[in-house]
């Protein structure tokens, strides 16, 4: 079992809103009483003036933070991803409709805060956002993509954002520097591989990249993994061609196997007719459960890169 | 075609009184004075004071809630003149205001918000969420109207859902809180005194003759 030492989305979250909280004025960063959970605690003292905490209170977070865009500021409201979505219809009806630029940032999602069990995974949330015109979705991979990707989200997307983090299970993907290759909008093509393609998002492209490598030893089989981070907008013209070349498409993603990165890749696929079979990895249970530890959790999902190769195997065969 | 005409029957003094009064007094103060009109389904009252004041044609008000035109069944921002937020979802507009205020505040803006609530839209928790944060951040440019006219959907409010004792409840919450009757003077000169409370945002509770 690989089980390496995981980095933390959270932290990396704080990291970048003090930074971008140094460069641009207007930035304003609001919680619904977790910055301690959510990282946004550094902002808070960094910033106070510019720190807002609502109470435990999600609505209210994502409608104020509408307010504060109406009135020209650059509003980064965070909270647990699970309960923001109990504000979805604020974000459709002030929001997305109004194309607002808000930035929402959901952390403890997927299976991450695997102690807390069902009622804190969120499995839905990126079938919730992505539902949504004019909103843009972003997964990062690790804590060097979160600092890079939700860098680009504030300074250079204008508009609805939902950015899903996890919480201290960012796989290690990227060294420093490395993140100046990603761009909202375009996938990152880690590894190439004529056998299996991969496409994933967080936490699973660390994953991807094990089960890659189990296949290549065991098998001898070549899989290219993909970091797909930015849902919607899908990097339509990279998944077709990438899908094309390969003998085998996977998504992978803590995530319900319906609505996530991988409806997005079937819909893309069926649509422009490539005939590459597509095989979507998520979450194999209805709900989370809670775990000791992120690994156990990951198993009993099975997604472990164990079971994602077997898996991924296993439709090569 | 009916749209809740009762609805804009009730609140048509406001709109007189925010749009025709609180607004061109703030213009002429130097105050930035903004409207948030929480219970959209009112719309009919705002798109007949815009013809009133001639900043509609009787000709487009007869456009409403037709698919191409601006005067949709909810009011939609940057179409129609004095709507900034989009509404027909109840139970939003304060949280909004609220995020309004304070930006006027990082700012350094002198901005006054309004935001119309129907009496019924105050079921919905999230009103309640915004009142405690409004009073939590000392948000003395936020001005709630709440236009009690004693119906919602259903029925008399308090056979739906109990809102007395109504100005207790707003108080609770840190508010300072005005009873004015349904007259478009009375509720000007409120909003007026409204403007002047220091530390605590106002609610201003216009009732209705017959309803609660």
């Amino acid at each position: 079992m690989l089980e390496v030492r995981l980095g933390s989305y959270r932290r990396a979250l704080g990291e970048v809103l003090v930074e971008l909280g140094r460069e641009l004025r207007d930035l304003v960063v609001l919680d619904a009483d977790t910055p301690k959970s959510t990282g946004s605690i550094a902002f808070a003292e960094a910033f106070p003036e510019r720190f807002i905490n609502v109470g435990i209170s999600e609505q209210d977070l994502v409608s104020m933070a509408a307010g504060l865009a109406i009135g020209g500021k650059v509003p980064v409201a965070t909270a647990f991803a699970a309960f923001l979505m109990r504000a979805w219809e604020q974000v459709r009806n002030t929001v997305a409709r109004m194309g607002l630029n808000v930035k929402l940032v959901g952390t403890h999602a997927g299976l991450s805060a695997h102690l807390d069990g069902a009622s804190h995974q969120v499995l839905e949330d990126i079938a919730l956002m992505r539902a949504l015109p004019n909103t843009t979705v972003i997964a990062p991979a690790d804590a060097e993509a979160v600092k890079e990707l939700i860098r680009q989200a504030v300074t250079e997307v204008c508009g609805p954002t939902y950015v899903r983090l996890g919480r201290d299970n960012a796989i290690p993907v990227y060294r420093r520097g490395e993140v100046r290759n990603l761009r909202v909008g375009h996938v990152n093509v880690i590894e190439d591989g004529e056998d299996a393609v991969i496409f994933a998002h967080g936490p699973m492209v660390g994953v991807a990249l094990a089960a890659a490598r189990i296949l290549k030893h065991s098998e001898g089989l070549s899989v290219g993994v993909v970091d797909a981070h930015t849902i919607q907008p899908l990097d339509t013209d990279a998944v077709v061609k990438l899908a094309k070349r390969a003998n085998l498409a996977v998504t992978l993603e803590e995530h319900r196997p319906v609505g996530g990165l991988g409806s997005a890749v079937a819909e893309v696929l069926t649509s422009s007719k490539v005939s590459t079979p597509l095989l979507r990895l998520g979450v194999g249970k209805a709900f989370g459960a809670s775990a000791r530890s992120y690994w156990d959790l990951l198993r009993y999902a099975g997604l472990s890169p164990e079971e994602v190769a077997r898996r991924v195997g296993g439709a090569l065969t | 075609m009916p749209w809740h005409v009762e609805s804009s029957l009730s609140a048509i003094n406001i709109i007189a009184a925010l749009y025709g009064f609180w607004v061109p007094a703030g213009v002429r103060e130097g105050i930035e004075r903004l409207v948030v009109i929480s219970k959209g389904h009112c719309s009919l009252a705002l798109y007949s004071w815009l013809v009133e004041m001639g900043a509609l044609s009787d000709a487009e008000l007869r456009t409403f809630a037709t698919p191409s035109s601006r005067l949709q069944a909810h009011p939609e921002a940057g179409r129609v003149p004095g709507v900034i937020t989009s509404t027909g979802s109840l139970g939003q507009g304060l949280s909004i205001a609220n995020g309004l205020a304070m930006a006027a505040r990082l700012d350094g803006i002198r901005r006054e918000v309004a935001v119309l609530l129907g009496d019924g839209e105050l079921d919905e928790g999230q009103v309640w969420e915004a009142a405690a944060t409004a009073a939590t951040l000392r948000l003395d440019n936020v001005v709630a109207v709440v236009d009690r006219n004693g119906f919602q959907h259903t029925g008399r409010t308090e056979e739906v859902k109990v809102k007395e004792p109504l100005r207790s409840r707003w108080e609770a919450f840190g508010w300072h809180v005005i009873e004015v009757r349904q007259d478009v003077g009375r509720i000007a000169a409120a909003l007026e005194e409204a403007s002047k409370i220091v530390g605590k945002p106002v609610a201003v509770i216009v009732v209705s003759d017959g309803g609660a």
